[in-house]
């Protein structure tokens, strides 16, 4: 039984739990509803997965979400350039972001949890101060609001989003050199940098990438609710980290996977959408998710002594 | 070496410090009335005696994001039994004793299951809010006996003795770092545990003290919050644990473990308790606040980092 | 004990080139890990306590299905504050509770338990889901909501908000307790008595980006352009609804600027926060006005710290909502309609879509121990 196993079979367990005792959790239509409330988290927690594989974190994704979502707005709305324009402002945007956690992390070696602590403030404040906290954008073209509201076929269009990124991950740190590289550096950065690996450039590349999905965030985000304001994405972070975590990835580095965290995401959005459904109260979805991280510390652990591994 | 080398950190938090007070003294001369700066000192009092148990902490070469939960905690329990009648040094012993076996929560999952602490604690901060707002709603605890406010000293002597205590305790923890054997554990414990256990050190038992205090200070920081009132809000503490963190990251404690001191997280919790008020003052508008106190926090540990490839540590 | 080398690995090989900085300066494995690997084999405490967790968690939720209630009976009411966290909402709550009891109607109340601006569109989707007869929303963002409410009555689901509005053709009534203009003249009226008419103040406000109060701000700016232009609004300061920093950002203020005469704290846990100020300044010519629960306003309203508090029954509030609700579902609540019988409330006047609870009220020292909420 590795770990994976077990997720997926409890996952299962609660899909089944909350077949029975939710109302219409069974259809469609809600499993369409539980993909399109967890994409903007999903995208974050998959960049997240080769940040943490490296022994990193990023606190910063939630408020660079929310600072990219302010950038949409005010270059559509007060420079007035074409969404498609306005959206890759945001993109763009969102690698600066990244950019900046990247220079401090790898080119002056100060530990990402302070950096990201630092540019968590930094980010969500610039926000704040570009719209005095209080301006509001919204009526965005149909075209736009398509992204965050329609359908292709059957299946919401943020799903479409989520499998290229999904695939894309999946692709960078399982099958591609560069993931290889981002467990050794997490295993022992010492260690790979005497093996000749370019870890500095490594390291900025997961940081760059955790911003570009935080801008992408921010589009799927802002086409969902219809509005771009600076609160935008407030505690995504410690959501995407818990799915990361709950999926099997060590928060030390070294050992993670893409799939454990799609199986961590879905786990925790099924909680919440299931307890919702079921008439039981919000709090609940806080507690049981914290004794589900437990159980899940617990379980690597108990696994790892299995196989004898170190990590 | 040098004074300079070895406590190069704390120095240059001390130059930050004294440049933001030359600051005010320039543009805004008004903000050393003596009732600021003892109202800025009585607000950073809390965050002080929390800094003392985080710089332990991450000294131990672990985290503790979720004393904010436990301060919500602590402050209702103080609330709560200061309600039911009892006297006031009870209630603050219950508010004590519940930080502590909050942290005994946390130090029983590190060190007796070694989980790591940064995702144990992510869950009992979870947890533990959410179990409060359940419970509580967010209805405050009111109605409080008069003699819960300032423990019934009143506002002049609490003024002068929620400060004061602070800085007794960071001074005694401060000297038992330096002198005690304990101390010396904590240090040696998040340089190498491993290296600890097998020269005679009980690296666990040090861990699990440490979140054990960490969880008391907390405690103690949530009582002097709350008997400046009234009454007790149930949703307070929010954003404590990342304001400490700040605090004793900025004082140059090492997040690795094993490097860093309790004059440096005095140093650092002064910084950003003037830090706020001092951004009033000079005219800045409420929302630029959060901008600038991640720039103060990301100036800080980068200036650190522009050091030359071979700085030498500094002792403990 | 000289020979424990403290402050770090000090017998390390060599520091590599600072241009290849590490992530974690020393070695990133878990400090305790090989501590715990030889245990893990044979020690079954892990295995124990993962298992005891799980059987938890289980059991929480069970428990918890078994004390949702029997089977419903009549509509089926969704209610939703803005936040769970809100003594504010506490009382709503009790009110609604009340009214679904005489009604027999079954009543969901649900919400976000932190200000997260998304929460409020998915718990309507589940509700949607779900299928419910009517949804009643206390709105934090107008315009995110709107299209989900929208939604919601195109599959036939009805829908009222109350407390704060959204735009108005995504709901069919809405339940005011009092308009943001009539707040914000209520407010700028104690301002101004207690100014004389002229002078400066300061508003202590809840979260930057919180709509409700925003737009209590922008009509406050009108209302004093138009009527008392020799009042100054100084300063704005956000508390984040945190008592703690309403009392810290008062004591600033009165110090930034001692020219202020009146504090005008627009959330409920400001107004003790900046009450407290105030009276541990010792600044006797500064008065506290502001939205309040009167449990909250009550001492400092005794003390003469504070002026007034306006609110309105939060209770009634509560209760009005689940009886429109209901009057909705059933079809009693229908356009053209002037009038709703909402049960010990008597007969509730209905302008156009909006039911009207009536206008804010002020508590003030003489009346405020009528009143426990």
């Amino acid at each position: 039984m590795t770990y994976e196993r077990g997720l997926a079979l409890c996952l299962v367990l609660e899909v089944a739990l909350f077949a029975s005792i939710g109302w219409n959790f069974f259809t469609a239509g809600n499993a369409g509803e539980i993909v399109r409330a967890s994409a903007e988290i999903g995208l974050l927690a998959l960049a997240l997965t080769p940040v943490i594989v490296t022994g990193g974190i990023d606190l910063s994704v939630g408020s660079l979400l929310g600072l990219c979502a302010v950038v949409l707005g005010v270059t559509w709305r007060d420079a007035g350039w074409p969404i498609a324009v306005a959206a890759s402002a945001a993109i763009v945007a969102g690698v600066v972001g990244g950019a900046l956690n990247a220079l401090l992390v790898a080119r002056l070696g100060i530990p990402p949890l302070i950096v990201t602590l630092g540019t968590y403030s930094l980010f969500r404040g610039v926000a704040e101060g570009v719209t005095a906290g209080v301006r509001n954008y919204s009526d965005f073209p149909e075209s736009f609001l398509f992204l965050g509201q329609g359908r292709i076929g059957v299946v919401p269009s943020q799903l479409v989003v989520l499998v290229a990124a999904a695939i894309a991950f999946w692709l960078l740190v399982h099958r591609m050199a560069a993931g290889r590289m981002l467990r050794a550096i997490g295993f022992s950065p010492d260690g790979a940098r005497y093996a000749g690996l370019p870890v500095g450039r490594r390291l900025a590349g997961v940081y760059l990438l955790s911003g570009l999905c935080a801008g992408v965030a921010s589009l799927l985000y802002v086409a969902r609710l219809g509005q771009a304001k600076a609160d935008a994405g407030t505690g995504f972070e410690l959501m995407a980290i818990t799915a990361v975590i709950l999926g099997g990835t060590s928060i030390f580095g070294g050992r993670g996977s893409v799939g454990g965290t799609l199986l961590g995401l879905a786990t925790l959005a099924v909680l919440q959408n299931g307890l919702r459904l079921a008439d039981l109260p919000a709090e609940l979805a806080g507690v049981v998710t914290a004794a589900l991280l437990l159980a899940a510390l617990g379980a690597n652990r108990v696994l790892q002594g299995r196989t004898h591994e170190l990590h | 070496m040098s004074l300079t080398t070895t406590h190069r950190r704390e120095l240059s938090v001390a130059a930050a410090y004294g440049a933001l007070l030359v600051a005010l003294a320039v543009f805004a001369p008004t903000f050393y009335q003596g009732a600021n700066l003892r109202d800025v000192l009585v607000g950073a009092a809390p965050v002080l005696v929390a800094a003392v148990g985080m710089t332990l902490v991450i000294l131990a070469r672990q985290i503790d994001i979720s004393i904010g939960s436990q301060f919500a905690i602590c402050a209702v329990v103080a609330g709560l039994l200061a309600k039911a009648g009892l006297t006031m040094p009870i209630a603050a012993a219950g508010a004590l004793a519940t930080g502590a076996s909050l942290g005994a929560l946390n130090g029983v999952l590190v060190a007796g299951f070694g989980l790591p602490a940064i995702v144990v604690t992510l869950a009992t901060m979870v947890g533990l809010r959410e179990t409060l707002r359940w419970a509580t709603e967010g209805v405050w605890v009111q109605d409080l006996p008069p003699g819960f406010q300032w423990m019934g000293l009143g506002q002049d002597v609490g003024r002068f003795a929620i400060p004061g205590l602070a800085l007794v305790v960071w001074a005694l923890v401060a000297w038992g770092m330096r002198h005690l054997a304990a101390g010396r554990a904590v240090y040696a414990t998040g340089s190498d545990a491993e290296v600890t256990r097998l020269t005679g050190g009980r690296p666990r038992r040090v861990v699990f003290a440490v979140f054990v205090a960490m969880g008391a200070l907390t405690g103690l920081a949530a009582l002097l919050s709350a008997i400046q009132f009234i009454d007790v809000q149930t949703g307070s503490g929010v954003g404590f644990e990342l304001r400490v963190i700040a605090a004793v990251v900025v004082g140059g404690t090492s997040i690795a473990g094993g490097r860093g001191s309790l004059v440096g997280s005095l140093l650092g919790v002064l910084l950003l308790a003037t830090a706020g008020p001092a951004l009033t003052f000079l005219g800045s508008q409420a929302y630029w606040d959060r901008a600038l106190q991640g720039v103060i926090i990301l100036v800080a540990v980068a200036a650190d980092a522009f050091g030359s490839a071979t700085r030498l540590k500094a002792r403990p | 004990m000289n020979f424990i080398k403290l402050g770090g690995a000090s017998g390390a090989p060599p520091r590599p080139p600072a241009r290849c900085a590490g992530v974690w300066p020393e070695r990133s494995e878990d400090p305790l890990a090989r501590l715990h690997v030889v245990e893990a084999r044979s020690n079954p405490a892990p295995l124990a306590a993962l298992t005891l967790t799980l059987a938890l968690a289980l059991a929480l939720v069970l428990g918890a299905v078994a004390c949702r209630g029997g089977a419903e009976h009549g509509k089926t009411i969704a209610m939703m504050p803005k936040n769970k966290g809100n003594p504010y909402f506490a009382s709503c709550r009790t009110g609604a509770e009340e009214a679904a009891k005489e009604l027999k109607a079954r009543l969901l109340w649900d919400g976000p338990t932190e200000t997260d601006p998304a929460k409020q569109n998915e718990v309507v989707e589940a509700w949607i889901t779900r299928g419910v007869d009517v949804i009643a929303v206390s709105v934090e963002n107008k315009e995110a909501i709107s299209t989900v409410l929208r939604k919601a009555r195109a599959r036939g689901i009805k829908v009222i908000t109350w407390d704060a509005d959204t735009e108005p053709d995504a709901r069919d009534y809405f339940v005011n307790q009092a308009t943001p203009r009539g707040i914000a003249e209520t407010l700028a009226g104690h301002a101004a008595r207690l100014l004389g008419g002229k002078g400066e103040f300061a508003v202590i406000t809840a979260s930057l980006t919180a709509a409700n109060q925003n737009e209590w701000l922008r009509q406050l700016r009108l209302v004093l352009a138009e009527r008392y232009p020799d009042m100054k609004l100084v300063d704005v300061r956000p508390s984040d609804d945190d008592r703690k920093r309403a009392f810290e950002e008062t004591q600033t203020l009165l110090k930034v600027h001692p020219e202020v005469r009146v504090v005008m704290a627009i959330c409920s846990p400001a107004v003790p926060g900046a009450a407290e100020a105030v009276k541990q300044s010792g600044r006797t010519d500064v008065h506290v006005t502001g939205l309040g629960l009167p449990n909250d306003a009550r001492p400092y309203l005794k003390d003469g710290v504070l002026d007034s508090a306006v609110l309105w029954n939060t209770r009634d509030l509560g209760y009005l909502t689940v009886h429109a609700a209901h009057a909705l579902a059933t079809g009693a609540l229908k356009p053209g309609v002037s009038s709703l019988p909402a049960g010990r409330l008597g007969a509730v006047k209905v302008e156009g879509d909006q039911v009207i609870l009536g206008t804010p009220f002020t508590f003030t020292k003489d009346n405020v121990d009528e009143f426990h909420f």
